[in-house]
This record gives C-alpha cells, structure tokens and sequence, in this order.
C-alpha cells in the first residue's frame, strides 16, 4: 500500500498536462483567426522556420501571418496564462489564503500604472517592464504593511488590496490625463487586457523574465508546501521563512508584472486556475505549480482562440477574464466563510 | 544532549517570563504544568528557538541556541504545536514528509533517503492506513499522532510538545502519552512537553516544571514535586495528592 504513495508526484500527468497540452493547442490555435490557415500548412511552415526546410515557403503571406503575427500573440497568452496561475497558487500557499492572488494583493494595478507611466512619460523604447515590476512590488509592499497584524488577515488583505489597486487605477487615470490622444488610444486598449498587439520585439524584454521566473517558482514546490504551514511550524522545520516569503512575492511579481507591460491587466486567472488544478491532482505544490502553469497557458490559449474565432473586433481577453472571474470570486468568499474563519 | 536555561527574559506587551536556571535531561519525559497564561507556551517556543532569544540563554548540547540557525535548529530539536493548522488539505504522507525540509536546499524536493525516513516513521507508529489519507479528514487524535510523526521524520534528538492531549478522549489521551514515553525509553529522545490534566503527570513525567505567573515555581523529580502543597499554591486551589493501588491519584 505505502509502495503506491511513496512514488512522489505523477510524472506522466505532469508532462501530459504541463508539456503536451498547452503545445497541441499552440500548434492548434495558430491555424485558427480571420483568414484561415491549414493545420497542414501551418505545420509545414513550422518545420521550414525550424528544420530550414523549403525556405521559400518563409516568404509567403501565410508564413507571415503565422511566424510574426499569430506566434508571438499565443507565446504571449501561453506565457500570461502560466504566469498568473503559478504565481497565483503560489500566493496562495504562502498566504494561506485560497482568495489570494496577484490582482488581489494590487500588483496588476501597480504595474499597469508603472508600465504605462513609462511608455508616456520616459521613451516608448525604454522597456515598460522594469517600471512595472517596480509599481508592482511598491503596490504588494503596501498591501502587506498596510493589512499588517490585523485580527483577520484573510479580509484584511483582500480590503488593503481594494484600497491600494484604486490608489493605482487614480494614477493611471492621471497618466492617461497628461497623455497625448495618440498614446490615449493604445494604453485604453492595453489596459483592458489583450493579446492582440504583441510583437516579437515586446516579448524580446518580458518573455526571459516571465521563463526565468517560472523556472525559479516550478522548483519551489516543495518549500511552498512547508511555507503553506503555519509560521512557528515552517521555521521549526528549519525554514528562513520571512528571507523565503520575500523571495516568493518578488518572483511572482517579477513574472506577472512582466506580463501586464505587454499584455495589460488580465485578472481572476490565478485564482481560477490553480483551484480547479487543486480540485483535480490535491494540494501538493509538486503537483499544482506545473499543472496550473500548464492549464492556465491552455486556458489563455484557447480563449484566445475563441476571441479570433468568434469576434471581429478583438474582444480584449481582459474583460472576458473578468466576466468569468468575478462570479467565481463570489462563490470561493461565500464557501471559504465557513472553513476559514 | 543536555539542555539548560540561564537567565532566560521573554517580554511581550504586559507578560513577562523569567527563568533563572533551569536544566532538562537526556532520554527522559519533562512535563511543564502551571495555570492559563503563566508561560508554558513561551517556555517552548523559546526552546524551540521560535523567539528571538538573547545570546547564552538556552544552551542545547553546549550549543548556544541563539547562534543555530534555520536548518540546523531543525536537526537539533522539533517541535509539535498544539493543533495542525494546514490551510491546505495534503496528503498525511506528504505532511509526515514535510518534516524533512531543513534538510533540503530551498530549490529541492525530498529524496529517496527523505522518502525511506518517512516510512520508517510510518511504520514504527503503526499510520500505514492513515499514510494516503487528507489531512482535513482525520480525527483530532489522529492529527496529534500526524504531528508527532511530522517531529520524528526531522530526526532531533530533542522534541518539544506544546499541550499535545488537550481535547482528546481518554483512548487517544493515553496513546499519546504512552508514546511519549516509548519515545523516551525506545529511541532516546528527549521529552519536553506542557501538559493540561494534571492525573497524566505522575504517569509520564520523569521531571516535572512548574510555572506560575512567567516564573518557574519549581523544578524537580516529579515524586519530589509532585506534593499537595505545591499544586495547590501553583493553582491557588486545594488539591490533593493521594496514593491508591498505587498510583498517585489528584483530589480536588
């Protein structure tokens, strides 16, 4: 019996769902859009940009489409997606708390406003990423200071980070106030949240950010298990736990916020994702990091794809996310009154 | 493995607790009894090293506990808190495990030896049919025995138990308590642990603390402390010690 439970995480589901699913649906999503393109042809492009075959084929309109419109797009849903939920079920086991997440505890407004202060107020070719990390981490800090020692922590938190994502939102409706009605209309779209504008040159800042950071969270499953116990027992195992929490919630931040300069403010994923992995695979860290990252990259896919398929108009993905997201934020503070207080 | 208070000063806002001298011993059960509040808790949560302590107050094997950080305090002693407050609901396997984690780097997952330990302790506990449960699900007896089997997997000589048979039925009370002793006698660990009903104490305690008011009002064998007059200025309640088929028996 002890033989079947000493066996750590299950590795086939591991790769099937952190590797395999969220790339079918890469290759998958990449034929879907406006103009159609064949699974067989997007295929073929593929292997002349990798393998150097038929080198021709790389100048058609297709390939275009493909290679420098379609791709860096769904690399970009496929990063978002595995950068929210990672560090959304990381933020929750480190705080405990199951409502917790990065839009909760204000970093997506704190970045939004960093990235956008950068692109109106320094050089459009300055990157946006390392003033929104900077908003990001100054937006959690004060959530942290502020709900500090507070009897319920739990609501605590959720209230600070009300209060210091509008303190954001006032900002970034200052920056939007200086900023010329050019710049006005692309930060209006950003910050709904889309996919939509991404080019290979935004990812060149934010994509070795968002992998780096992933890299460094997935192998932390482990002490997020111990992290998730309560302080007196973490440090009695032996854990640095304030030095380890520090590092946690600037990694997660790093991540997210590198996502938000690009892609704008996408909420709810992180708390959606990790949940249904939990329900699914149970609490080990082990487990839930690298299924979240790799189902909630599915999930941005695929909303994505759907967005393509069924809108002209460029649905931002944001406000789907937050249609979705809400009612279920709803659902998770009505249940969790009765096993949290 | 010798452990001794000098001069130990722990103060919150309006409680302070003080200990001029006071020394456990190796392979034996110390039991820490005193009123609500007098300072049992703070007592092990300063031998834990879960306080921050003033240099040369607690010595544990000669090591100076305020200079013993993270992992190797884990190695050195564990400690069992009163109730197993996960937010999340793992797998009691995983729980027991996590007690290996002062042994692993921060960017590593427990391995095969981590693994081997766990159910070693297990085994010697007799959890096997608990081992694929979730922790949410267990009784409150069972949660204590998880803890505890959490504590040996670190592999300290010394354990620390705060208060580890309140509100457990009279079954579960005793296992507990017979478990501390195996684990005294058996596996040479030392034993500290607070203790709530004062008739378990003559049957575990080899050494016996009592604290009122954050001093230590005494200390000693427990056939020697354990007295009438002395629980009854502890509690500011008469008391009595009887003696009966003989076992030593509390009348209140």
């Amino acid at each position: 019996m002890i033989g079947s439970i000493r066996k750590g995480p299950n590795r086939r589901l591991l790769i099937v769902g952190t590797v395999f699913l969220p790339l079918l649906l890469l290759v998958l999503s990449l034929s879907f859009g406006t103009y159609a393109i064949s699974l067989k042809e997007v295929l073929k492009i593929i292997l002349a940009k990798v393998a150097g075959l038929k080198p021709d084929l790389l100048s058609s309109p297709e390939a275009n489409i493909v290679l420098n419109i379609r791709l860096p797009r769904l690399i970009l849903a496929l990063l978002a997606g595995a950068a929210f939920s990672v560090s959304g079920a990381s933020l929750q086991s480190l705080f405990r708390n199951p409502l917790v997440n990065e839009y909760i505890l204000g970093v997506s407004f704190g970045a939004g406003f960093g990235a956008a202060a950068s692109l109106v107020l320094l050089s459009r070719t300055f990157p946006p990423q390392l003033l929104a990390f900077a908003c990001g981490l100054l937006a959690v800090v004060l959530v942290l200071l502020i709900s500090e020692g507070a009897r319920n922590t739990m609501f605590a938190v959720l209230l600070t980070g009300i209060i210091v994502s509008a303190l954001f939102q006032a900002l970034l409706s200052a920056i939007e106030f200086v900023a010329s009605p050019y710049a006005l209309q692309s930060l209006f779209f950003w910050l709904l949240g889309s996919f939509s504008q991404a080019t290979w040159s935004d990812l060149l800042w934010s994509a070795p950010l968002i992998i780096a950071g992933l890299g460094f969270l997935l192998n932390l499953g482990w002490r997020l298990n111990a992290l998730s116990l309560s302080d007196d027992e973490a440090r009695s195992l032996g854990l640095a736990v304030k030095r380890e929490r520090i590092l946690i919630i600037c990694l997660t931040t790093l991540i997210t916020s590198a996502v938000v300069a690009i892609a704008g403010i996408i909420g709810w994923v992180g708390l959606i994702v990790p949940h249904a992995v939990r329900g699914l695979v149970g609490s080990d860290n082990r487990l839930v990091l690298p299924l979240s990252a790799g189902f909630g990259a599915s999930l941005m896919l695929l909303a994505d794809s759907l967005i393509r398929i069924f809108s002209p108009y460029e649905f931002p993905v944001g406000i789907l996310t937050n249609l979705v997201g809400i009612p279920f934020f709803l659902y998770l503070i009505k249940k969790s009154r009765a096993s949290w207080s | 493995m010798q452990i001794r208070i000098i001069k130990l000063e722990v103060s919150y806002q309006d409680f302070q607790l003080r200990v001029e001298n006071l020394q456990f011993w190796p392979k034996q059960v110390s039991v820490i009894i005193g009123p609500n509040g007098a300072g049992k808790s703070t007592l092990l949560r300063s031998l834990a090293g879960l306080i921050r302590l003033s240099p040369g107050s607690v010595f544990i094997d000669g090591r100076d506990l305020s200079t013993v950080k993270g992992s190797e305090r884990a190695a050195l002693v564990s400690y069992v808190p009163q109730e197993q407050t996960a937010a999340l609901n793992f797998r009691v396997f995983d729980f027991i495990l996590m007690g290996r984690s002062g042994y692993l780097s921060i960017f590593s997952a427990p391995s095969r030896t981590d693994y081997q330990k766990t159910e070693e302790v297990i085994a010697y506990l007799g959890l096997e049919a608990l081992a694929s449960r979730k922790c949410h699900e267990l009784s409150s007896g069972e949660r204590r025995i998880v803890l505890i089997a959490r504590a040996l997997t670190q592999d300290s000589s010394l354990i620390l138990l705060d208060e580890p048979t309140t509100f457990l039925d009279l079954k579960h009370e005793m296992e507990i308590i017979n478990l501390l002793k195996k684990l005294a006698t058996d596996r040479g660990k030392t034993i500290i642990t607070s203790l709530h009903s004062l008739d378990l104490v003559p049957r575990v305690a080899d050494f016996l603390v009592m604290i009122k008011n954050g001093r230590v009002l005494a200390a000693g064998q427990t056939e020697s402390v354990f007295r009438s007059d002395l629980l009854a200025s502890l509690f500011d309640y008469p008391v009595r010690v009887v003696e009966a088929e003989g076992q030593q028996l509390l009348l209140r």
